[in-house]
């Protein structure tokens, strides 16, 4: 894969990983430019509207997808280490532009556009090797939305097996649901948390050191939970593994060997400093 | 039955914390759900199968009125005495009035679900007349006094020990932990009422339009003996289960089992049309047939009319990771899990039920099993949308999205809010996990930590190694 006329690019980075996680956002970015593409930052971009959306509150949803679609520049992809924000884009927004025919057309074109990071290096950029240098044992869970919204299933998993130091391992129930479900969680915690654990559950029984996914929004939850119990296994991003140890930026691979359970509410989980 | 969906927070708790409740769940409804992977795997032609199905009760809704126009007409051709109740306290009226008339005093009742819906029994009870149920499971939770859990296995909820205290309690068998002799004692216990019931009362899984006759799809035998051995019939269906003609069904039966237990094909399904004939050697005397609008109409109407497409296999119930965790009680009402998120607050009115449109992650795991193509997801989302606009939010959480879209139409305006926040995050925390939030988030760090919030966020990073400032 070496086009000669670079691809532009634009990255949506999503708001929660811009607080939370700002070394995905990074990770992003190397790998697209590894692959040939040319990528430029909108920077006022800020959220999608996707918790304003889901949550039923679609006049302030509106007003942050007018925003976004303002945002990014009229044609070129965009790319976002997000398969929730992809797949709110290129559906939620057409539902909640269905009565202003001009929007519509404009958030129908942005929603051809947009593609989650795995989806686009393997479906469009044709990438079969990633070229990380990562290395571990790494288990996947598929996030509902990059799942189901986007229908990408086996992007991430091509990816992920064809990284030399990566012993890929399928957990049971990989497309079970980690209980995040943005506002879900804060609403019915319980009922999120007993889900989560489920799925930790089934994170650890394969045994993994890191579990990755394309969502952060679940490796918030997935992670969190880990964190206070201080199992053996870290939540990364699948841009971190990506974009492997070299990249040099993300603290959160750079320090995951160290897989000594700790006590509750001493483990950091998310990178960023 | 009794409504108290809008407590779905605690009703969940509580069920969180119900141990016996939390193992029976886990056994069935996995065992659910691997039996109907396993059965549409096997079922190549499952998708098309699905897609004709969705198709024809889409047709049925868009000529509903004439389908059953039809099967009035047709089912009384047979015999059939067919009734329409507008609303739930009309078809409670109409039941005690044809128990009244027929001069019933015993009625041996099989699951149905519609008649749950308008508290069918405490209808009969009022006029007199004992109900038994006679379906396994219903005749465990009739005895325990409760409400069925599951749309196909109401007693889901119950394990064997609980079962053989509540027969040792109310029918005096003895204790045992063997399933096979508890089925035998509910059968000796029932086979006496089906001798001497005055009527039988049955629900329908599909009404067909050219022949006038109801379907009965069940894995009990109790469903056409209450059909067949009483003087009376009554079915209780709702109005939007009708299907066409009688070629369509083998599309419906080829996936409601399969969707509902990954059966091949239920035990067995009853077409029952019209009331005995001169020389039937068998049937009941006279057969009544109440359909229940109660709402349907109203939601046929609307922008939710393929809610009504539903065929009530269950399967949306069994793939919820939400319906899994805390069992079909906490949604306070007949339906249950996905079906029941939607349904419900369609039929009681979403103030009653706006609590629960909300209990869902919106995983889409019941969408990719419904076997009739309900977009169930879309529906919840658009059930929160129509809470918004009819003022069943939380003046709160109206503030929180108001001033989070506020801060999130500017760039700037997050920037800043961003680097107070990774200045406080980094000094409160020292770089650990945030083990607790405040209210209104303090659930959420109750067993999970939250993220630090980034010294330098990306935004930032960014100008800064690319010298960047738009
Ligand atoms: S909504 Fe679909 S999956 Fe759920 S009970 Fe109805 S038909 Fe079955």
């Amino acid at each position: 894969m070496d086009p000669k006329e670079p691809i532009p690019v634009s990255l949506f980075f999503t708001c929660l990983a811009d607080a939370f996680s700002p070394g995905v956002c990074t990770a992003t970015v190397e790998v697209l430019e590894r692959f040939g593409a040319a990528v430029s930052v909108p920077l006022s971009q800020t959220c999608c509207g996707q918790p304003a959306f889901n949550s039923g509150n679609r006049k302030e949803a509106r007003a942050m997808a007018r925003k976004f679609l303002l945002s990014f520049p009229d044609d070129g992809y965009i790319v976002t280490p997000s398969g929730s924000c992809a797949a709110m884009v290129k559906h939620g927004y057409p539902v909640l532009f269905r009565d202003e025919p001009r929007t519509l057309t404009r958030a129908r074109a942005v929603g051809e556009r947009i593609f989650e990071l795995s989806q686009f290096l393997v479906d469009v950029l044709g990438v079969t090797d990633p070229k990380s240098d990562f290395s571990g044992k790494v288990t996947y869970h598929d996030s509902c939305h990059l799942r189901r919204g986007l229908g990408v299933v086996s992007a991430p998993r091509k990816l992920l097996r064809a990284i030399p130091g990566v012993e890929f391992v399928e957990m049971e129930e990989s497309d079970r649901c980690c209980g995040f479900g943005g506002v879900f969680s804060l609403k019915y915690p319980r009922i999120s948390c007993k889900m989560t654990e489920r799925k930790v559950e089934r994170i650890l029984a394969t045994g993994a050191s890191y579990v990755t996914s394309g969502d952060l929004g679940c490796l918030l939850s997935i992670g969190g939970l880990i964190s206070r119990v201080g199992y053996p296994v870290k939540a990364i991003h699948l841009a971190e593994i990506l974009v492997g140890k070299t990249g040099g930026l993300s603290s959160f691979a750079a320090d995951a060997a160290s897989v000594e359970p700790r006590p509750p509410g001493t483990v950091r989980w998310a990178g960023g400093r | 039955m009794e409504l108290n969906a809008n407590a779905f927070g605690r009703n969940s708790r509580k069920a969180l914390l119900d141990k016996t409740l939390q193992e029976a769940l886990g056994r069935t409804t996995g065992r659910f759900q691997a039996h109907r992977d396993a059965a549409v795997a096997a079922f190549p032609e499952f998708e098309a199968t699905r897609e004709r199905a969705s198709r024809i009760k889409r047709d049925v809704l868009d000529h509903l009125d004439t389908y059953l126009a039809r099967f009035i007409e047709e089912a009384e051709k047979r015999g059939a005495v067919v009734h329409v109740a507008r609303g739930p306290g009309q078809a409670r009226e109409i039941a005690a009035r044809i128990a009244r008339d027929e001069g019933v005093t015993l009625a041996v009742k099989s699951k149905s679900m519609a008649s749950e819906e308008i508290s069918f029994n405490e209808a009969l009870q009022g006029a007199g007349v004992t109900v038994v149920e006679s379906d396994l499971g219903e005749f465990i939770i009739q005895l325990a006094g409760e409400a069925p859990s599951h749309i196909i296995a109401p007693a889901v909820h119950k394990t064997r020990e609980q079962i053989s205290r509540l027969f040792e309690r109310h029918l005096g068998e003895p204790r045992t932990d063997s399933i096979p002799e508890l089925v035998a004692m509910a059968r000796r216990h029932l086979r006496a009422k089906f001798l001497s019931a005055g009527m039988g009362v049955s629900g329908g899984n599909f009404l067909v339009a050219d022949t006038g006759s109801v379907v009965i799809v069940t894995n009990e035998g109790n469903g056409r003996m209450g059909t067949v051995l009483p003087r009376v019939h009554l079915a209780v269906v709702g109005i939007e289960k009708v299907i066409p003609r009688l070629a369509d069904l083998p599309t419906f039966l080829r996936l409601l089992p399969r969707s509902a237990s990954g059966q091949t094909i239920s035990s067995y399904v009853s077409i029952v049309t019209g009331a005995r004939r001169a020389g039937d050697p068998e049937g009941p005397e006279r057969t009544h047939i109440l359909l229940l609008d109660c709402g349907r109409s109203a939601i046929l109407e609307g922008k939710y009319r393929e809610i009504l497409k539903c065929v009530r296999c269950a399967a949306c119930l069994n793939a919820c990771p939400v319906y899994q965790s805390v069992g079909g009680h906490a949604y306070g009402w007949v339906y249950s899990g996905p079906i029941g998120a939607v349904l419900t607050p369609l039929l009681v009115g979403l103030p009653e039920a706006a609590a629960l449109p909300d209990a869902s992650t919106l995983c889409g795991a019941c969408a990719d099993v419904c076997p009739v193509k309900i977009p169930l997801p879309d529906f919840l989302l658009e059930l929160r949308s129509d809470a918004r606009e009819q003022g069943l939010k939380a003046p709160g959480e109206i503030a929180a999205m108001k001033g989070y879209a506020g801060v999130m139409k500017r760039a700037g305006l997050l920037e800043a809010i961003e680097r107070i926040a990774g200045v406080l995050g980094q000094f409160f925390t020292k770089g650990k996990g945030i083990a607790g939030l405040p209210y209104p988030f303090s659930g959420w760090t109750e067993r999970r930590d939250f993220p630090v919030p980034a010294a330098r966020p990306f935004r930032k990073r960014w100008k800064i190694q690319r010298g960047v400032t738009r």
